[in-house]
């Protein structure tokens, strides 16, 4: 079988140019205990030196059709399996993983689950080893590998020692030395802060432009991959290839289907997307911040688009000089206020972690119903802020008030009134049996009536979608649920003040967007919503106001869209730009663009569905300077 | 031994050069094992000190002498011996001893026989220590495997799946900070008394158990994905042979080991 496909090689087949490296047909794959097969039926073909991308609403089963890819599924993971997967013509249902290993390569999404043992050399070399290779192949696959990723000088080190995005780039180097010529990652920056993530893509780039080696790419990250993706397959809800094609193909042609139809996009693409409903015409449709930049300096050369803009200009100019004052002066509205009767007040914070002081002298004031990020590179210091400002470490007395009450000395009982945390992995803060005590533990320690824990209980149950779930175990709840009910837990004391630390952290898309849309709907209902994160188009989305930590001190706290403002003070930071900051930054033909940081900013609908006499924000602004 | 727990991969001696560190470390465990089991029933002064001695001696002539040996051995383990002894004297019912009386507060009296068995039982296990030291000291936690795997013929699968073990606990150490610090957040299970600790601590195991199974599936999905297990053995980069200065470094030991027992026996004060 596998001399056939070889042969096949040397043919020039018109339809497949190069021989298929995989082939997937028709693959359903259910797990055991599972109601329904994710993928149901998806069909395609990997290539020799293909880069795919796999892209799928959430639940349309790319990780696991991934884990099919090398025979782990259904070797390793019990799941029924139809249709089939060959790689180089071997059936994957019964070749050994081992033996298939050597034709697929696998990068997991956490860089930890994938370390054995203690120094890089021996991590690079033990998949060579398993495979019994003599020593200097060994050797010089390791060398190789870890040469290709930037690491050879560290060979000797542990891999504690890296930094997250190091851990993964050595996941690429182990997975580069069992010599497959394809490579499967699955989410391979999820869980990485915006510098390692600029590290991975920049090894992953040097290896595409290699050229050795097939990818496929399971990543919610779009922006940072379609520079070097040669084709994009579409998993529709069900789990079945919906679109299979080059990037032009299926992302250019298809971006407005594939977004109805739930595929995150890069947000260059979105926003793009918006400027064209807005009548900008953009051809073809950016997918990167670059292009995206680039297709804007030249957009009103394009009579269509122009014309577009100026009619809507007409009636709209009046606003259009005040888009960018508005958002700096709700900036002002953020802090002006807060100084006068902040709902949160810090002074001078120290905290410390045993005898080391992590937080030196922090002032900060937060006015009630503010949308805060607290920012900043691994240890600098931001999470032991959050933690305290909800009294989660201890703090020095009088140095944080929180409504009306100082943390340092307030138990932890009377403080969950004041303000909610929420732990990175819900699991961690499950305390009860069941959904519905884990709400009403809350509300018991507050010594209410069982009528009235019972009534507030499935009060929070309906808002957050759970009341059919109140008997269920919280570990049974699928993992939006639990971020849901973790959500819920803190808030049910009545707190007006939620804290949340890493929220979206290794969590695809969807549920970060959806985590996200239920923190704005709260915010809206008056809470004041502080988050830590690293997701900088996050921030800009959502945060009226950003706040830089580095070094256990404040170096900046301002509008979120004043602080992106400031490259350097940005990179100093640790931080990255986010896409469209980047896509919009210095735009010379439309500099009243310029300041757009997010999506909210663009116009989302066309001018023609739009209601008479609303601005039309960007292309008026775009249209204002001619 | 409490940092091989903690990594133990950090490189001990193996680059020094050092005459222990080139040994197997199955012949650095095999030679001091007859000495350590029968301490067990010495009860004098001498036997527990002569082998004291010897180990020192091969630690000291085999090892590099690091600051954290020098206060393991010159500062940690006879505070210990010293402690042990000291309470030991003070446990021992003087009347079942006998000796003459050192020192005599009201009724209870400190004899020279309380002593002497104070600290022999204090020696004994310093000895004990001591002997276990010299594999302790010189020996990493994959050289062992690779030992056992090499000469024990223990199945590799089950020696490195142990080593890969090991990358757990700092992980799991931080996990459980993490639950306790957000269980607390939850005011979960407040109160004093060991029944509130119990039910404390049942809480943490379950978000700890979920943590650590998913992880330990994750982390042998990526060592079946890099072909672990897929030949009955694997090429070995670092072989640990048992060479002929193994055997003679096992029978010399075991010489000295003899000469002391014999000359020391009946081993009683």
């Amino acid at each position: 079988m596998t001399s056939a496909v070889f042969g096949a090689e040397a043919s020039t087949d018109a339809d497949h140019p190069l021989p298929p490296l995989v082939r997937v047909r028709e693959l359903g794959i259910r797990y055991e205990g599972a109601d329904a097969a994710a993928p149901a039926s998806a069909s395609f073909e990997v290539g020799r030196g293909e880069v795919v991308l796999l892209l799928g609403p959430s639940g349309a089963g790319k990780s696991t059709l991934a884990l099919a890819l090398n025979g782990l599924i259904p070797h390793d993971v019990p799941a029924a399996l139809t249709g089939s997967v060959e790689v180089v013509g071997l059936d994957t249902a019964t070749t050994p993983v081992a033996r298939l290993s050597t034709h697929v390569g696998m990068v997991f999404q956490d860089p930890d689950a994938q370390l054995v043992t203690g120094t890089l050399l021996d991590e690079v070399a033990f998949g060579p080893e398993n495979l019994r290779l003599p020593l200097d192949e060994v050797l010089t696959r390791a060398e190789d590998a870890l040469r290709r990723v930037g690491l050879w000088e560290r060979r000797h080190e542990n891999p504690d020692r890296l930094s997250g995005g190091g851990r993964q780039r050595l996941a690429i180097a182990c997975a580069l030395a069992m010599g497959s010529p394809l490579l499967v990652l699955d989410e391979p920056t999820a869980n990485l802060d915006p510098q390692g993530i600029e590290e991975v893509y920049a090894a992953l780039g040097d290896l595409v432009a290699a050229g050795d080696r097939s990818i496929v790419l399971v990543e919610h990250n779009l922006d940072a991959v379609v520079g070097i993706v040669d084709r994009v397959v579409v998993l529709d809800h069900g789990g079945r290839t919906v679109a299979d094609g080059t990037v032009d193909e299926v992302l250019r042609m298809r971006a407005a289907e594939l977004h109805d139809m739930g595929v995150w996009l890069p947000a260059s693409t979105l926003a793009a997307l918006r400027l064209r409903a807005a009548g900008w015409t953009l051809e073809p449709l950016p997918l990167d911040p670059a292009e995206l930049h680039a297709a804007l300096e030249s957009a009103d050369t394009s009579a269509g688009g122009g014309l577009h803009n100026s009619s809507s200009t007409t009636t709209t100019a009046g606003s259009a000089p005040s888009e960018g004052p508005s958002r700096r002066s709700c900036a002002d509205d953020a802090e002006a206020p807060g100084a006068a009767s902040p709902l949160i007040r810090v002074r001078g914070l120290r905290t410390r972690r045993g005898r080391r002081e992590i937080l030196h002298g922090v002032d900060l004031d937060v006015a009630a119903g503010a949308f805060v990020a607290i920012v900043g590179a691994n240890g600098a210091g931001k999470t032991t802020l959050l933690q305290s400002l909800a009294g989660v470490v201890p703090v020095p007395r009088g140095q944080v008030i929180v409504d009306g009450v100082d943390v340092g000395r307030t138990d932890l009982r009377t403080l969950s009134r004041r303000i909610g945390f929420v732990f990175q992995n819900p699991e961690h803060q499950f305390i009860a049996h069941t959904v519905f005590d884990e709400l009403a533990h809350g509300l018991r320690q507050q010594r209410l009536p069982e009528d009235e824990v019972r009534e507030r209980a499935f009060d929070v149950l309906g808002r957050f979608g759970l009341q059919d779930k109140a008997g269920v175990h919280p570990f049974l709840l699928s993992g939006g649920q639990k971020r849901r009910l973790s959500v819920g837990t803190a808030l049910v004391a009545g707190a007006p003040v939620l804290a949340l630390d890493e929220p979206t952290f290794g969590q695809d898309r969807a549920r970060a967007d959806e985590l996200m849309d239920l923190l704005s709907g709260l915010r809206a209902e008056g809470t004041t919503i502080l988050v830590v994160t690293h997701d900088m188009q996050l921030v800009t989305e959502h945060a009226e106001r950003t706040i830089v930590v580095a070094d256990g001190r404040i170096v900046a706290d301002a509008a979120t869209a004043a602080v992106f403002a400031d490259d350097d003070l940005v990179r100093a930071a640790g931080l990255r730009q986010p896409p469209l900051r980047r896509a919009f930054a210095g735009l010379t033909r439309h500099p009243s663009l310029a300041g757009v940081t997010r999506l909210a900013d663009l116009p989302d609908a066309a001018p023609d569905e739009r209601p008479e006499g609303e601005p039309a924000d960007a292309d008026a602004a775009g249209s204002a300077e001619r | 031994m409490s940092a091989t727990t903690v990594d133990p991969w950090a490189p001990a001696d193996a680059a020094s050069g050092r005459p222990l560190a080139r040994l197997n470390p199955l012949a650095k465990l095999v030679a001091p094992l007859p000495a350590m089991v029968l301490l067990v029933f010495a009860r004098d002064l001498a036997t527990p000190l002569a082998f004291l001695a010897l180990a020192y001696v091969v630690v000291l002539a085999g090892a590099r002498l690091s600051a954290r040996i020098a206060l393991l051995l010159f500062v940690a383990l006879p505070a210990v011996a010293v402690v042990i002894g000291l309470s030991m004297s003070l446990w021992t019912d003087p009347a079942r001893v006998g000796g003459t009386t050192v020192v005599q507060l009201g009724g209870w009296t400190l004899s020279t026989g309380a002593l002497t068995v104070g600290f022999a039982t204090g020696l004994r296990l310093a000895a004990i220590v001591a002997l276990a030291l010299i594999a302790g000291l010189t020996t990493t936690g994959p050289d062992l495997v690779r030992a056992s795997v090499q000469q024990l013929r223990v199945p590799y699968r089950i020696g490195y799946t142990a080593l890969a073990a090991f990358r757990f606990v700092p992980r799991f150490g931080h996990e459980l900070d993490v639950i306790r610090q957000a269980h607390r957040v939850r005011g979960a299970h407040g109160g004093r008394g060991p029944f509130a600790a119990a039910a404390r601590w049942w809480g943490y195991l379950v978000p700890l158990l979920a943590g650590a199974i998913r992880h330990a599936e994750r982390v042998a999905l990526a060592m079946d994905a890099r072909a672990f297990g897929a030949h009955p053995d694997r090429t070995e980069r670092y072989l640990v042979p048992w060479r002929v200065r193994d055997t003679a470094f096992v029978l010399a030991f075991w010489a000295a080991s003899a000469g002391i027992l014999i000359s020391f026996f009946p081993w009683t004060p």
